[in-house]
């Protein structure tokens, strides 16, 4: 079982400012890391769109990313 | 042209978008617009620039062009006196432009001297050098860049090829060399040569090369004209505007927007395959090549660069073309606006009385988030089934080549190709006929409509979905 959430937000704010791309990223994450993460999509993460795209990664929130941010946080805070 | 990833740059030209698109939505525009600089760009933004003033000043030239004005022939004008004559239509104007002050000394130098510098006696490069900008320190030349005019005069006179020259990104982008650099060392483009593909525009990491658009028209047009328009969504809209949105759920969306009326552009697109169709066993006949029509930046090209060639390109409509002239047909005051990834339909549509205004996916995308609608939250959907697999596969780099095999059954050969650098050298060969088909389809883009500049997934992506939705009806 996976023990790490990721939750990308697929809202229009966030779309708009790249969250296609981070979906993308996971997809070319190193398989070991990616059994680890059950990944889930959410139509908008605590109102966070002006500081789009969003993600939430164990709970916690994380703004304004861009793939790179993305795979620092999975990696700095992975279980 | 692959899509690049979205960087700092992009996302402030989109954080712009959904600015200038909240103040028409509250009627501030004219009103707020000189202050948008002052407060979008702070200390603390990301800067290319010596300081936020000049940074600011920029983003003016920005604004001016999110407005579709020309920046150039804009200089003197005040934002609030231009953003008072909106929405105007001005049907001429250059699409693609270079944002003097951002390009202004590109600091990316084009000509290096390289360890290869043997310091030999003749300095040739020294002579060579019509501004004296190559000065010899400790044996090596070395270029002043505050001088250099980028004539390039030294590369051609080192005996050992010692200096390189550095193509900007934006000039490499450009695969018809229309992008040269003036004595200011700015980027210019030669009208003559552009066909505004928008390469350029995607390249250059300072966005300095910027297209000028319809969006706040539209906007405008939406909100306080409140007249009527008509979306037209070109085939590659599939999957363009998020993760698992149906067409039909942004069929709703753009009604909710305040769209009277949304068609596929598929629809169009498929009487153009049958009037090409009807072309194409002509030429078959009299053993000559149909060159297709319905990609504006390589009709373009065939028309700048080989005017003998020009007699061969489809005299068929663009299937936005066929499709705004329909709607206009059924009710003349509602006014066409084509949704595409496109800059170069922009340039098309300045040229037709069908088609009102051009905005890109990204700048619909802006619209919708301005006015607080978000797709993925919506439930409801509206059927849009205007068309069948053969408009629906023009999307992507093959498509219109499979409709017309699927409605020209005679015996011919055609070919496909997308990429302007790889359609130049094919149409080199017909015009030395040295080509053995009868048709070619050709798109600017690399994979198509769907590897546009204003594309906002993957191509891949994008092509698989196109596909689904082609095959559903
Ligand atoms: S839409 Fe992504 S945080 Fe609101």
């Amino acid at each position: 079982m996976p023990k790490n959430t990721l939750k990308i937000c697929i809202g229009t704010p966030c779309h708009l400012m790249g969250a296609s791309e981070l979906l993308e990223s996971i997809a070319e994450l190193d398989q070991s890391l990616r059994d680890k993460i059950d990944l889930k999509t959410s139509h908008c993460i605590d109102d966070c769109c002006e500081q789009a795209p969003v993600v939430e990664f164990n709970g916690k929130i994380y703004q304004d990313l861009n793939p790179e941010k993305l795979y620092k946080i999975i990696r700095n805070n992975i279980r | 042209m692959s899509r690049n990833t979205i960087s700092e740059v992009i996302k402030l030209k989109r954080r712009l978008y959904i600015e200038l698109l909240r103040l028409v939505k509250t009627g501030k525009l004219v009103e707020e617009i000189s202050n948008l600089s002052q407060k979008m760009i702070t200390k603390e933004s990301p800067r290319y620039r010596c300081c936020e003033f000049k940074e600011r000043a920029i983003f003016d030239q920005r604004i001016k062009a999110v407005m579709g004005f020309n920046i150039a022939s804009n200089k003197d004008k005040s934002l609030e006196e231009l953003a008072e004559s909106l929405p105007r239509q001005e049907k001429k104007r250059n699409i693609v432009e270079v944002i003097d002050t951002a390009c202004d000394s590109c600091p990316i130098d084009k000509y290096i001297v390289t360890d290869a510098c043997r310091n030999c006696v003749a300095h040739k490069c020294v002579n060579a050098c019509p501004v004296n900008a190559i000065v010899i320190i400790q044996n090596k030349a070395y270029i002043d860049q505050d001088k250099c005019v980028e004539c390039g005069k030294c590369a051609g006179a080192c005996s050992y090829n010692a200096i390189l020259e550095n193509q900007r990104p934006c000039s490499r982008a450009c695969e018809l060399d229309a992008i040269s650099s003036d004595s200011n060392r700015q980027a210019k483009i030669d009208r003559e040569k552009c066909v505004s593909c928008g390469s350029c525009i995607t390249a250059c990491p300072f966005g300095a090369i910027t297209e000028t658009g319809d969006l706040i028209q539209v906007a405008l047009e939406l909100f306080s004209e409140k007249n009527s328009l008509a979306a037209m969504l070109a085939p590659s809209f599939v999957g363009q505007f998020g993760y698992q949105q149906s067409p039909a759920k942004i069929k709703y969306a753009l009604k909710k927007l305040g769209f009277e009326e949304v068609r596929e552009v598929a629809a169009g697109a498929e009487i153009t395959a049958a009037a090409e169709s009807k072309e194409l066993k002509e030429k078959i006949m009299e053993e000559k090549t149909l060159l297709s029509s319905c990609c504006p930046a390589f009709k373009r090209m065939v028309l700048n660069e080989f005017e003998s060639l020009s007699c061969l390109i489809s005299n068929t409509d663009s299937p936005m073309a066929v499709t705004a002239k329909k709607i206009k047909n059924e009710n003349n005051k509602l006014k066409t606006i084509f949704i595409g990834p496109c800059t170069a339909k922009k340039e098309e549509a300045l040229q037709n009385e069908n088609v009102d205004y051009v905005i890109t996916f990204e700048e619909l995308l802006a619209l919708f988030t301005a006015h607080n609608i978000n797709l993925a939250a919506i439930e409801k959907g509206e059927k849009l089934e205007d068309a069948g697999v053969l408009g629906r596969q023009f999307a992507y780099a093959g498509g219109l080549q499979k409709s017309l095999q699927e409605l020209v059954t005679d015996n011919y050969n055609s070919k496909q190709i997308d990429g302007l650098g790889r359609l130049k050298k094919e149409l080199y060969l017909i015009k030395a006929k040295k080509n053995n088909y009868n048709f070619l389809e050709g798109m600017a883009c690399v994979g198509g409509c769907i590897g546009g500049p204003s594309a906002m997934i993957s191509e891949k992506a994008a092509k698989k979905l196109v596909q689904n939705f082609a095959d559903s009806n």
